[in-house]
């Protein structure tokens, strides 16, 4: 999977992780305003594995999932993903991994709304030049059953419409890793439950890597691990979560 | 509440700035025409005043309903001076003799002295005395065989006091004069006019005007009011002249610059209303824009308790500010715009005399309410839209969904049709004068321009995307994302693309006008001209002496030759301008296409166009009575009908040996000959270029070099035009700047989504130039289009003598959509570079 990453000089490692943070710190301001956001951490998420990523507004979630995403910088350490290492990427070679190895599904605004249902599914590819693997676009997009609306605007299709389309784009460039923030919360339960099995699905089936920030117990209970930042660190660590579980952890963070 | 307007004003202060940019261009020029035309008319005041500050009262002729001489040129004898420094009321009375471009100096190398525009004037020397209006600064007064020149000349020619001057005399061959001594005009107002100073008789001899002067200027004696002065002189003059005060002929003199300087200024003035009336349209799609971007803005303070009225205000604020910014800087940029334009007339050689840029209350008047209007009255709709944000809008998401299409065609309609309606009559009807005719019109075509924005809105979405197809086709998905963009709010695009349209339009139409005008000039050469030569003063068109044809025929090369004059006589009781031409050369020079009769009508004939011989009933053989202006009166016979006068220009040919006899100048405006069967061309050609070198003013030229030197004049003309509507499209050039930034910041997060996933800076960056490269395709076309209507209108409305075939420049036409096309490029390159600095994570949480 790792082509169009340019010159970039893999990390020798075997049985590399999906995606990986080294003594991660991302520190905003100087001196007195300095807040250490993400504080060292040091985390993997192994391939095929389904992973939420919870914790108390402000605990640094949405920063990792920024700074793995490569969307942000980190201010000391190291992210993998694959066998890329992002800190010796420039913005041209950081865009271009987003676009081949990293898939998005924001909370809302996920699609281009001058651009068809289609259009939006397969613009990662488009942007990179590619037609990518037809067969399995395809399949994409009947797995989420936007058969009859691929030519709709994003205007013309419902909230959850929206959101299968960009679960659609994450999956149909076979991406090295998912990232997921709050993808159903501005949704109903109905239509984030199905957007969850999406998820689940590719997961299963495709052996999909998805890191997903969550504030929802439920949508976290779906995941395999469960992690939990605090003040930027790691506080908690699951697996198989169960949302009693996570509630009993949350709890006991004070969120 | 103005808290709040300042702090919107300091919020969107980018945007509010290039929008102030597009008000002031406008502002600046209505300041610049009134500044300059102000300074200029207070200088010439002055000169007028200093020149005649000594001439307490002038005698001249009066002029009658005849005049074929300018009013100088009409002479009367010089003894009138003795009769009237005789009365005891006079204490100076000095005969004068003025004449412009007839004698000029010619340098060493045999190359005429002038200077490019301002005239040369040949003046008798009346000093030194009060009622003198040259000074000598060097040197001593010309008398004889000498000349006095202004220092100007002087140095153009390398000429040196006690050396020669040769100088071309329009009667005959150069002569030689020693330069006398240097004179200054007045206080050295001369406007870069150049002076050839003679005494009196040596005057009247290069002018070929013995005897004659056409002023006396009088001194009074001590004690004596001019008006007196003039009253006492009157009684001993003859019916044919008059005298009047000093201060008359100063105030006449002030009106002939004034109304020379009002011509000019009002053409300014039009090209100010052009690129401010273009400025309407960024001013209006910037506010719309801000409006529709702070909705939410608006319904929140309304549901906090705002008025409709209160947000109504709150915008017609933000857009006054916005006037009186662009009004004051407008008004000093006039002041740069006119010492600019200053400059500019004297790198060409016009050296207008030193006087402060004046700055009049008037003017800022009128900078200011026109800056502040056209910005109040473009902001107005977009205000009114604001007032209507219902404080529900506070909790929705998205915008108002845009006006109806039906709406849309009728409102543009509504406009459109008039303006074609008026274009309309202009062009076939017949609404009486000239002006109303070109008011007519003007009108029509700005409501044309109004309309079809209103339209193009309706179409601007389908059309953007037809345009855009071959982009996206070209570059894949980013081009896809830039024709969407630009279809997807077709009102705004509209907006945009009508400066540039509006621009376009206007640039285009000149073009086809003056492709419409060589065609035409083409036809009449093929047609009418059978001359081998012609002969003209080809700087400004000149009139030149009447003896350059009589010695022409001379030559043994020559066959057929003819001068061609216009006269004022009056024909069959009606005053008329008749043609005066060689008749012996029958058509072989111009060919007037000859219906019936002999068009050698001889010193006792005429000739007639076939329009008005069928419109008073004419036949051959009518007898008619002629009277020129110096009142002698003959019968002429009818002797040809003839139906081309696009040469001849006048309705009526009358032979030279009858015109000249009775003329007060006798002149030509251009000479036509043929060569003799047989003749070598070269060696003809030879023949009459020796002769003319003793008229270093005139050009000798056949048909293609004839064709060359006119298509090289209206080139120049078209260059001047175009340099004026280039500002349409410098304003064009800062409406797109605005509405990209403006679309670039209201889709920061759409552009934070792509960045995301996948989109790079410079893919990115080519899709916002792409977006502005279809929208400025889009009024290119249209403008082009329009162009052709308006070239087309020009041509039907303009008289067929000075264009009548309809002539389309298509490469030039092409050439403008694809100027449009890189305005638009160039113009998105800064919010195309914003847009690619946009931090990602910043841009997707962007609410």
């Amino acid at each position: 999977m790792a082509r169009q990453t340019g010159k970039v000089t893999p990390t020798e490692t075997t049985v590399a992780p999906a995606v990986a943070a080294r003594n991660a710190v991302k520190v905003y301001g100087r001196g007195d305003a300095e807040v250490r956001a993400l504080d060292g951490i040091d985390i993997e998420f192994a391939h095929g594995q389904f992973t939420a990523v919870m914790g108390p507004s402000g605990s640094g979630k949405s920063t990792l999932m920024h700074c793995l995403a490569g969307l942000d910088e980190l201010t000391d350490g190291h992210v993998t993903i694959g066998n890329t290492t992002l800190d010796a990427l420039n913005d041209r070679q950081l865009t271009e991994l987003r676009r081949t190895e990293v898939g998005f599904i924001f909370q809302s605004f996920n699609l281009v709304p001058t651009l068809t249902a289609r259009e939006n599914i397969v613009l990662p590819l488009a942007l990179a030049g590619r037609r990518g693997d037809t067969a399995w676009i395809e399949q994409v997009i009947d797995t989420v059953g936007l058969r009859d609306r691929l030519s709709h605007k994003p205007s013309e299709l419902s909230g959850g419409q929206q959101q299968r389309v960009a679960v659609a784009r994450a999956l149909a460039c076979q991406p090295s890793v998912i990232f997921a923030d709050e993808p159903t919360g501005n949704l109903d339960s109905n239509s984030g439950g199905e957007i969850l099995d999406f998820m689940r699905r590719a997961v299963d089936e495709h052996a999909q890597t998805i890191v997903m920030v969550t504030h929802d117990p439920n949508a976290a209970a779906r995941a395999d691990r469960a992690v939990f930042l605090a003040d930027g660190r790691i506080v908690a660590d699951m697996a198989d979560p169960s949302a009693e579980r996570i509630l009993d952890t949350m709890k006991s963070l004070g969120s | 509440m103005l808290s709040l307007v300042l702090r919107g004003v300091r919020a969107h202060m980018g945007r509010l700035i290039l929008t102030v940019v597009s008000v002031v261009l406008g502002v600046a020029f209505v300041s610049g025409s009134f500044v300059l035309a102000d300074s200029l008319r207070s200088i010439f005041n002055q000169v007028a005043e200093d020149t005649f500050a000594g001439v307490d009262a002038q005698v001249r002729a009066v002029e009658g309903d005849l005049n074929s001489s300018a009013a100088d040129e009409l002479r009367f004898s010089d003894d009138i001076a003795d009769t009237v420094s005789e009365l005891p009321e006079v204490a100076i009375a000095r005969g004068g003799l003025l004449a412009f471009e007839k004698a000029y100096s010619i340098d060493a190398a045999g190359d005429v002295v002038r200077s490019s525009g301002p005239p040369t004037f040949t003046v008798s020397w009346q000093g030194p005395s009060s009622v003198s209006s040259f000074r000598l600064l060097d040197g001593e007064a010309p008398t004889g065989q000498q000349v006095a020149l202004d220092a100007n000349q002087v140095e153009a020619g390398g000429f040196s006091i006690g050396g020669d001057v040769t100088v071309s005399m329009p009667s005959g061959d150069p002569e030689v004069f020693t330069l006398s001594g240097i004179i200054d005009f007045g206080e050295g107002g001369s406007g870069g006019a150049y002076f050839l100073l003679f005494d009196l008789p040596t005057t009247q001899r290069v002018l070929g005007a013995e005897g004659l002067v056409d002023s006396v200027v009088v001194g009074a004696a001590d004690g004596v009011t001019p008006g007196d002065l003039a009253a006492a002189i009157n009684a001993v003059l003859p019916d044919n002249l008059e005298a009047v005060t000093g201060d008359v002929v100063i105030g006449e003199q002030q009106d002939e610059f004034g109304s020379f300087i009002d011509i000019f200024g009002n053409v300014l003035l039009g090209f100010a209303v052009v690129v401010l009336f273009v400025s309407t349209f960024i001013i209006y799609n910037t506010f719309a824009t801000l409006v529709g971007q702070r909705t939410r803005q608006y319904a929140l303070l309304r549901s906090i308790g705002a008025s409709a009225r209160q947000i109504r205000s709150m915008v017609v604020w933000e857009a006054g500010l916005v006037g009186i910014a662009a009004s004051a800087i407008g008004l000093f940029g006039g002041l740069g715009i006119a010492a600019g334009l200053k400059a500019l007339f004297a790198a060409a050689g016009g050296d207008f005399p030193d006087g402060p840029l004046q700055i009049q209350l008037r003017t800022v008047i009128v900078v200011v309410l026109v800056g502040l209007g056209v910005t109040l009255v473009s902001a107005l709709a977009p205000a009114i839209r604001a007032s209507r944000v219902s404080p529900l809008e506070a909790f929705r998401s998205g915008g108002r969904p845009p006006r109806s299409l039906s709406f849309r065609l009728i409102t543009g309609g509504i406009v459109f049709v008039p303006g074609v309606a008026m274009l309309g009559v202009g062009m076939f009807g017949n609404p009486g004068s000239t002006s109303s005719t070109l008011a007519l019109m003007g009108a029509g075509g700005a409501l044309l321009f109004i309309g079809t924005s209103m339209l193009s809105a309706s179409f601007a979405g389908p059309v953007t995307s037809v345009l855009g197809a071959p982009i996206a086709r070209l570059r894949g998905v980013t081009g896809e994302i830039a024709r969407g963009n630009a279809s997807r709010n077709p009102q705004r695009s509209s907006a945009t693309a009508t400066a540039l349209m509006i621009g376009l339009a206007l640039i285009s139409g000149v073009a086809v006008l003056t492709q419409s005008i060589l065609d035409t000039f083409d036809e009449i050469l093929e047609e009418s001209i059978a001359a081998d030569l012609f002969i003209f003063e080809e700087n400004q068109g000149l009139e030149f002496s009447g003896l350059v044809p009589d010695r022409l025929a001379e030559l043994d090369e020559v066959a057929s030759v003819s001068g061609y004059s216009t006269v004022e006589v009056r024909l069959d009781g009606e005053v008329v301008s008749a043609t005066g031409f060689d008749s012996a050369s029958g058509t072989d020079v111009v060919d007037m296409g000859v219906l019936d009769g002999d068009i050698r009508i001889g010193g006792d004939g005429v000739a007639v166009l076939d329009e008005v011989a069928a419109e008073r009933g004419y036949t051959i053989g009518d007898q008619l009575s002629i009277e020129f202006e110096d009142g002698y009166t003959q019968q002429v016979t009818l002797r040809a009908i003839f139906d081309d006068a696009a040469v001849v220009e006048n309705d009526w040919l009358l032979d030279r040996s009858l015109t000249r006899a009775h003329v007060n100048v006798d002149d030509v405006a251009f000479v036509g000959l043929t060569y003799a069967t047989g003749a070598n061309p070269d060696a003809a050609r030879a023949a009459v270029e020796a002769v003319i070198t003793a008229y270093p003013q005139l050009s000798v030229q056949d048909n293609t070099e004839f064709r060359e030197t006119a298509e090289g004049q209206i080139a120049s003309l078209q260059i001047v035009i175009n340099g004026l509507l280039v500002l349409c499209l410098i304003v064009a050039f800062f409406g797109i700047v605005n509405t990209m930034a403006l679309a670039v910041l209201e889709r920061t997060r759409e552009i934070g989504l792509l960045r995301a996933v996948g989109m790079t800076r410079r893919q990115l960056q080519s899709s916002v130039r792409n977006e502005a490269m279809i929208i400025a395709l889009f009024g290119s076309v249209l403008g082009v289009l329009l162009g052709l209507l308006l070239g087309w209108a020009a041509v039907i409305a303009i008289p067929d003598s000075v264009v009548r075939n309809l002539g389309i420049p298509w490469t030039q036409l092409i050439i403008y959509v694809v100027v449009g096309a890189v305005i638009g490029v160039l113009a998105a390159w800064f919010p195309a570079r914003r847009a690619g600095r946009l931090d990602v994570l910043d841009a997707i949480s962007t609410v």
